[in-house]
């Protein structure tokens, strides 16, 4: 009887599996979300901004474009979102998924707005041998490197950053690395900011110039952590720079503690509620112990007996 | 001739009273017997208070989201039992309200002994009860424990010496009459008796004293229970946000107090024979007023459910929804209806407020009375205003474990000991007072 209701259970089980992945390998965009056209154009701007918020919300499932490196799924893996199979889809096709999610995909139409997803399949797009006018992103073969050096330039009066890749090649000669995309970020109290700007990818020289804004506080000395590093480890491993730099402007930080307040420290409690405090324990016990004195002197007066 | 025959009738009276009172403090078996249960289920459930200090507050049901538990419910529970002396001997004592005398050394015998006992349950919430003097060395003045724990030192020290205060009379005649008290005992009278043999000085200066205290107290007693609500109500979590917590508490300690002198009442009545002094009359009077507090509580009540439940702000709505038809439901209604609303109908009729059927109703207010704390404290706990994400299983339910109501046991027999012990060595009923009142002459000797 037992086993009756297990192979059951398993044949159910197995019969939504199946129909899952049917389904799933059927997923249509309606024909008139097919016309839908991407507003944007195809800037290297655009492109690094797509990337960006690709690496956030796709990243993590589908991998890297072209790599094939998405997580092994079952029943369906996520698609390797820069392959020519995935990209004969029209935009609207891709908007429409990416909106309505499907299975473990997810929605993302209130998560992302509409900008951020037309940048994104703007990336996507990048890697369509099809598209003519498509730019690539790393259009620059670097050649193979070792010991991959990333050296930070400060220039502390018109606050620029620049930075400088480079790579030690099989002949032995340290040569530029082009086309790679830099994070430049600053330590604020809760993680840190990025002020890469739009086009953080190394020139020909492996160059990338950052300005650092005018109005970000530092602290007393108007020192700021600043940390640089390539974007995609997956080029060279982990290349990190980070340098303390007087870019930011001097800040006094108040402290909350300091003042006077309901939150403060002992020593730093309202006036009047130490005062009600102090005064209330006084009063009540001045009263207490003068009771008590009253009380020793209880024994001298039997004596007189009037 | 007539004369005469009084002054015999008066001196034999004394005479009685005295004999009454003191019978039950000299031979006693129960007494003894009762004693040494409590002391056996305090020594079981201090295993349980031992395990607690070896393994930590993880053998307790308390976890991240319940962080206070049963142990804080019993707090708040003590202490509003503890209110009762205050109620009885100070504000009904100060309005010279005469029915109270032989009643008011027993609401301040509970004062004293449950307050104590409250003061311990916080220490026994610690898990590191060696760190309790850090709250006084690094105390900050904005935190209510600090005021808390001032204010439950300062009631327990006021109590005791309005125990010790009016009795100074009766424990002059216990030093004269108890003969057969073992030497510690005799000693222990004649510290308190203060060399008092009733000279008319010392009668105006001891009552002098009394009255400052009586005063006193009544300021205190209302910031004992109050600052125990702040505790709550200086946070913002759903169902403690609220203004009237202060006397909404105070007027909750009225209603446990008044019931919990009315048990003990009928305890000592029975079992110390004192149906003489402790008469009708008595649980007549604590009826009537056990009707007025109750209302007083409904009324308020009404307060605090009504108005947060008309409005069902965000937060709120889960709280009250939870309590009035969910998971609290039983408690809560239970608390309500047969804690307070039920007592008050019965109570009105005459019969319902005869010793027995007062002392029945007064257990199942006194019931009520800590379920309420209960359900005042776990259920808001249970729905923080910042849910951790992935929280364990044990972290969203909250129930006591074996040792928490094992130390519960123990503060309940630890208060009903220290009663106990208080009764079997001093005067349950103020001798002299109910002498004064009934026209006697009081004769103490030298």
């Amino acid at each position: 009887m037992k086993n009756a209701i297990k192979i059951i259970a398993s044949l159910f089980l197995l019969f939504v599996f199946t129909a899952s992945v049917v389904n799933a390998q059927k997923w249509q965009a309606p024909v008139l979300s097919k016309k839908k056209q991407n507003p944007y154009e195809a800037s290297t701007r655009n492109i690094s901004s797509g990337k960006k918020i690709y690496n956030i919300n796709c990243k993590s499932c589908h991998g890297d474009a072209t790599m094939g490196n998405m997580l092994p799924l079952q029943p369906v893996a996520p698609s390797d979102l820069g392959s020519q199979a995935f990209l004969i889809q029209t935009d609207g096709e891709i908007y429409y998924k990416v909106n309505k999610g499907n299975g473990a995909m997810p929605t993302f139409e209130k998560t992302l707005s509409d900008e951020d997803k037309w940048m994104v399949i703007t990336y996507l797009r990048s890697f369509d041998q099809n598209k003519k006018e498509s730019k690539k992103i790393v259009e620059v073969k670097n050649p193979e490197v070792t010991d991959v050096k990333l050296l930070l330039d400060i220039n502390n009066e018109n606050k620029r950053i620049l930075a400088n890749l480079t790579g030690v090649t099989a002949k032995g000669d340290r040569v530029a690395l082009q086309g790679i995309e830099l994070s430049v970020k600053v330590k604020r109290n809760f993680g840190y900011l990025d002020i890469s700007g739009d086009d953080a990818y190394t020139n020909e020289k492996g160059e990338v110039n950052v300005q650092f804004p005018e109005d970000l506080p530092g602290d007393r000395e108007g020192h700021v952590n600043l940390l640089v590093k390539v974007t995609d480890d997956a080029y060279y491993g982990e290349v990190i720079v980070d340098r303390i730099a007087s870019l930011g402007i001097p800040t006094n930080p108040v402290n909350p503690l300091d003042e006077r307040a309901m939150w403060g420290t002992r020593a730093n409690a309202p006036i009047w509620i130490i005062f009600s405090y102090v005064g209330g324990v006084i009063c009540i016990w001045g009263v207490i112990f003068l009771v008590l004195f009253q009380l020793i002197q209880l024994p001298k007066l039997a004596k007189n007996k009037e | 001739m007539n004369d005469l025959q009084e002054q015999k009738e008066t001196t034999l009276s004394f005479e009685k009273i005295k004999k009454d009172i003191l019978r039950p403090m000299q031979n006693h078996k129960g007494l003894e017997l009762w004693i040494a249960f409590l002391i056996t289920v305090i020594s079981v459930c201090a295993w349980a208070y031992y395990v607690q200090l070896r393994d930590g507050l993880g053998v307790t049901g308390m976890r991240d989201y319940v962080s206070w538990g049963l142990y804080i419910a019993n707090f708040v529970f003590f202490v509003a039992v503890s209110l009762v002396g205050m109620l009885i001997s100070s504000i009904l004592g100060l309005l010279r309200i005469d029915w109270i005398t032989p009643i008011s050394r027993i609401a301040e015998i509970i004062a004293v002994a449950f307050v104590a006992v409250a003061g311990l349950v916080i220490i026994m919430d610690m898990g590191r009860p060696d760190r309790v003097v850090n709250v006084l060395i690094h105390g900050r003045f904005q935190s209510p424990i600090l005021w808390d724990i001032t204010v439950v030192t300062t009631y327990l020290t006021i109590s005791l010496l309005l125990l010790i205060l009016p009795m100074i009379p009766d424990l002059a005649i216990c030093k004269n009459e108890l003969k057969k008290a073992s030497p510690l005992l005799k000693k222990l009278y004649n510290i308190l008796s203060f060399g008092y043999i009733n000279t008319p000085g010392q009668y105006k200066h001891l009552h002098k004293m009394i009255r400052t205290l009586m005063v006193l107290i009544v300021p205190v007693g209302l910031a004992i229970h109050t600052v125990t609500s702040w505790l709550f109500a200086a946070t913002l979590r759903n169902g403690w946000d609220t203004t009237i917590f202060g006397p909404y508490f105070v007027a909750g300690a009225f209603v446990a107090g008044s019931a919990g002198l009315i048990v003990a009442m009928y305890f000592f009545r029975v079992s110390y024979k004192l149906k003489d002094y402790i008469t009708d009359v008595q649980f007549d009077n604590m009826g009537k007023l056990m009707v007025a507090v109750c209302l007083v509580y409904l009324y308020f009540n009404l307060n605090e459910f009504l108005v947060p439940g008309y409005k069902m702000k965000t937060g709120d709505d889960v709280h009250l929804t939870e309590l009035f038809a969910g998971h609290w439901a039983i408690m809560f209604w239970s608390s309500q209806l047969l804690g307070n609303v039920i007592p008050i109908m019965l109570l009105v009729t005459k019969k319902f407020r005869k010793p027995f059927p007062i002392m029945i109703i007064s257990l199942f207010i006194l019931a009520g009375a800590w379920i309420k704390r209960y359900v005042i404290v776990i259920p808001t706990l249970l729905h923080p205003h910042l849910p951790i994400q992935n929280v364990p299983q044990n972290f969203v339910h909250y129930y006591p474990s074996a040792i928490e109501i094992s130390v519960t046991v123990l503060s309940f027999a630890l208060a009903l000991l220290i009663i106990t012990v208080l009764s079997k060595i001093f005067p349950v009923v103020p001798i002299c007072e109910i002498a004064e009142q009934k026209g006697i002459e009081v004769k103490i000797e030298a």
